[in-house]
């Protein structure tokens, strides 16, 4: 592949796991921007998308753990993950600043996943090539 | 770099359209040029005079026109489906732009996002 077709890439996840097939489709769709040599600048989680990044999830030990396997894929590949915080925040997705600020009882923001504002994806819309979203459908 | 966000779910029933247009808000306060697009039954955000209190959630009608004071720079709304659920200039909010195309809206647009 020539060097000047490679582009960088944000991905929005607006589904939520196990309720839609959003975070799955991204994971593959990640995977082959990787393994193509392309970039991942940032995966951000919209909407029921921020399920994702909750380190409360404990699914049959026989289905596939969508958050850890996504968490696992960021270390793995040094990308960030950054969840909304107006979604996080409505969705009981906290990390501990959220969690002292509210002062509600537990937090279960699944590293390396952070919380951050809609300014993070402002700038993808600025600096990726590519924005895709995948959303719940139906 | 201007983005189109779409929204094509009508309103209340889902958060969809609410987060989209805080996206379209976020653009705008960060200066950068963004406009709505509203088609299929998301057209339904453009009635006039909604009353939102029996289901306590606000009206999107109050959040809508927060829009040219964030700077969004144009709403639009397709024709087509304004057509079929009944708006026109009487019943629908002012400030809306109909687009008899919209496939040619999105071709004007470097960036489109819809509501998820």
């Amino acid at each position: 592949m020539a060097a000047n077709s490679l582009q960088n890439y944000t991905l929005v996840i607006t589904g939520a796991p196990y309720s839609s097939q959003a975070p799955q489709t991204a994971l593959l769709f990640a995977r082959a921007v990787i393994a193509a040599g392309h970039t991942l600048d940032r995966v951000f989680l919209y909407g029921d998308g921020v399920h994702l990044a909750s380190s409360l999830s404990a699914p049959p030990s026989d289905e596939t753990h969508w958050a850890n396997e996504w968490a696992n894929f960021l270390k793995d590949n040094a990308i960030p993950g950054v969840a909304c915080i107006a979604s996080a925040l409505r969705r009981g997705l906290i990390n501990e600043s959220e969690q002292k600020r509210y002062e509600l009882p537990a937090s279960n923001l699944l590293a390396p996943f952070i919380i951050a504002g809609l300014g993070e994806w402002v700038e993808s819309t600025m600096e990726s090539s590519r924005v895709i979203y995948f959303h719940a459908g139906g | 770099m201007s983005t189109l966000i779409v929204i094509d779910q009508s309103p209340y029933g889902t958060w969809a359209g609410r987060e989209a247009l805080d996206m379209a808000f976020s653009l705008a306060a960060f200066d950068q040029s963004v406009s709505l697009l509203f088609t299929g039954a998301g057209v339904n955000w453009l009635r006039k005079a909604q009353t939102t209190s029996k289901i306590e959630q606000k009206s999107v009608e109050k959040n809508l026109s927060a829009a040219p004071i964030f700077g969004v720079k144009a709403i639009y709304a397709d024709a087509r489906a304004c057509a079929q659920y009944g708006l026109g200039r009487d019943n629908m909010l002012a400030g809306v732009a109909m687009a008899e195309n919209s496939a040619e809206l999105l071709h004007e647009h470097t960036h489109t996002a819809f509501a998820g």
